[in-house]
């Protein structure tokens, strides 16, 4: 028995020394540099509670992520529903609705969101020609831009935890709710959206904790105007050099990552979701 | 709800399609904006031509970035693939809590947002000079892309059962041929999608490649980061849409592999 020990470690040891050594040791590293301000080790987070601007930045941040999860989940209702209804060619098409855009590269996604959303951009111009607006609406560099772009690539997480759910609703259930007298109302609210909600829970969490960390697309989309706790981080390295700084923001990052997750970890159909890329 | 009346079928229905429009339709307006005959990027274009693919071929440091991402992406799948397949070997035979926490060491990378794990690398990388070489980027990707491995082949590996492992050994074969005539022919599908996983998984990542790559051998999202924001030519258009085209030849790709390995017996 032995022996077979030793060969298990051996399998997993190459694998787990490359991560420690690449991931763990890093992060721990980048974490300790939070406690050597010279102003003392709390210098630093002191500093990111109580300045004006860092805390604008904060709140924003979980505003925006509040919101285009909140966006996310009323648009990938409908569109789990169907999901979970289709057969065949239909479903297969949807599917790969669904699916394709986790392919495409999240700049690639966000440029494209750039040319749309110009001020003399095919979105602009499609309102004015509808007659909705007189002038083009500013919908690039600010949250309306930012929201726009982080809805369009975090949906899919949304879309399919739901889906999950959606899809194993036993269907003689709603038929046992409907033969009983309960109006269509009813059946969603008591049967339905309980037994969904494991899933629009699932989809939420991921959609929350991406938006907080988010990068690339609020820095593309928002620029100066929208800055959130990721491009903040960005800045304290690039611009500034204030390592303590960007280590403490790091953490107060990641704080929140798991906190989130512990609330709803139980919940999570982590090995459906995540890995759908 | 299993019978929805038809006015709210059809509502239903038109929402859906809508929303599965919003996801696909947008992705795809960086093609036309490609193919600009203008010096400026114009949807749709005013008139077509292919002019500043030329200027993407002909200009030494796109085609530079692109060559870096090919090569940033081989070896960090390689990397990724050799250690991710050994890992899914060993975790199959671990159970309990060890195996919990190991599993959660392979996902940390995933639920860690990236800028973190970003700025850690790159700091890190500074201190032993990895930052601005290919194998610190392709380094870094390996920890994006391990998870990646380890799932793909750890599914492929519920098809291959213990019971075939222990008439094989009890034939006389030794560990060695065992693992090379039947677990390996049977994992194969799951090796080759982690590796596709993989290879677009670093293809594709930009976060991290910004802070790593600094002056010298950027990577092609990170040369397209720097133009977006500094020159905003169509040519980015054309990085853009090639990059697309890569993604879709990897997605069939795979879905072919993914096919493969439900065709084999379970």
């Amino acid at each position: 028995m032995a022996r077979r020990h030793i060969e298990t470690a051996a399998l997993l040891a190459p694998a787990v020394i490359t991560l420690a050594v690449l991931f763990i040791v890093p992060l721990a590293r980048l974490f300790s540099l939070a406690f050597t301000d010279p102003g003392g080790p709390f210098a630093t987070f002191t500093l990111l509670a109580e300045s004006q601007v860092y805390r604008r930045v904060m709140v924003n941040t979980f505003l925006v992520a509040i919101a285009v999860t909140a966006i996310s989940a009323i648009l990938a209702w409908p569109l789990a529903y169907v999901l979970s209804r289709l057969k065949g060619i239909w479903f297969a098409v949807a599917l790969y609705g669904v699916l394709f855009p986790f392919w495409i590269s999240v700049l690639v996604r966000t440029f494209s969101w750039m040319l749309l959303l110009e001020r003399n951009g095919p979105v602009n111009r499609l309102f004015m020609g509808l007659g909705l607006t007189d002038n083009p609406l500013p919908l690039l560099f600010n949250d309306t831009g930012v929201m726009i772009g982080m809805i369009h690539i975090l949906l899919p997480y949304m879309i399919l935890p739901l889906y999950g759910a959606m899809v194993r609703v036993d269907p003689r259930l709603l038929q046992a709710s409907d033969g009983l007298g309960a109006s269509l109302f009813q059946t969603f609210r008591r049967i339905y959206f309980p037994l969904c909600l494991p899933g629009l829970i699932g989809g939420a969490t991921f959609v929350f904790l991406l938006s907080l960390g988010f990068f690339i697309t609020p820095a593309l989309l928002g620029g100066a105007n929208a800055i959130t706790l990721s491009m903040l981080i960005a800045s304290f390295v690039t611009d500034r050099l204030a390592w303590s700084l960007a280590a403490a923001g790091s953490l107060a990052l990641l704080a929140m990552v798991f906190i989130i997750l512990g609330l709803t970890a139980r919940l999570l159909p982590v090995d459906k979701g995540i890995f759908a890329r | 709800m299993s019978r929805l009346p038809l006015s709210l079928r059809i509502i239903s229905n038109a929402c859906a399609s809508l929303v599965l429009a919003f996801l696909v339709l947008p992705i795809l307006a960086v093609i036309p904006a490609s193919f600009n005959a203008a010096s400026f990027i114009h949807l749709p274009p005013h008139a077509y031509s292919g002019v500043w693919y030329q200027r993407f071929l002909d200009d030494g440091e796109w085609r530079s970035s692109l060559m870096n991402s090919v090569e940033v992406g081989l070896l960090a799948t390689v990397i990724a693939v050799v250690l991710g397949t050994l890992a899914a070997l060993g975790l199959r035979r671990i159970e309990g809590r060890l195996r919990g926490i190991v599993t959660g060491l392979f996902l940390a990378p995933l639920i860690v947002p990236v800028i973190v794990t970003a700025v850690a690398i790159y700091r890190s990388a500074i201190d032993v000079q990895l930052n601005g070489t290919i194998l610190g980027m392709s380094l870094s990707h390996v920890v994006l892309a391990l998870p990646f491995v380890v799932i793909n082949v750890g599914i492929a590996l519920r098809a291959v059962s213990e019971s075939w492992l222990r008439a094989a050994a009890g034939l006389g074969a030794g560990p060695w041929k065992i693992f090379r005539t039947i677990t390996l022919p049977n994992i194969l599908p799951g090796i080759v999608g982690g590796a596709i996983f993989s290879f677009i998984t670093s293809f594709d990542e930009v976060v991290i490649a910004v802070f790593m790559a600094g002056y010298g051998n950027k990577t092609l999202p990170v040369k397209m980061w720097e133009s977006v924001r500094l020159e905003f030519t169509p040519v980015i258009a054309v990085a853009a849409t090639v990059m697309i085209a890569l993604a879709l030849l990897l997605f069939v790709a795979a879905e072919r592999a993914s096919r493969a390995g439900r065709g084999q017996p379970s």
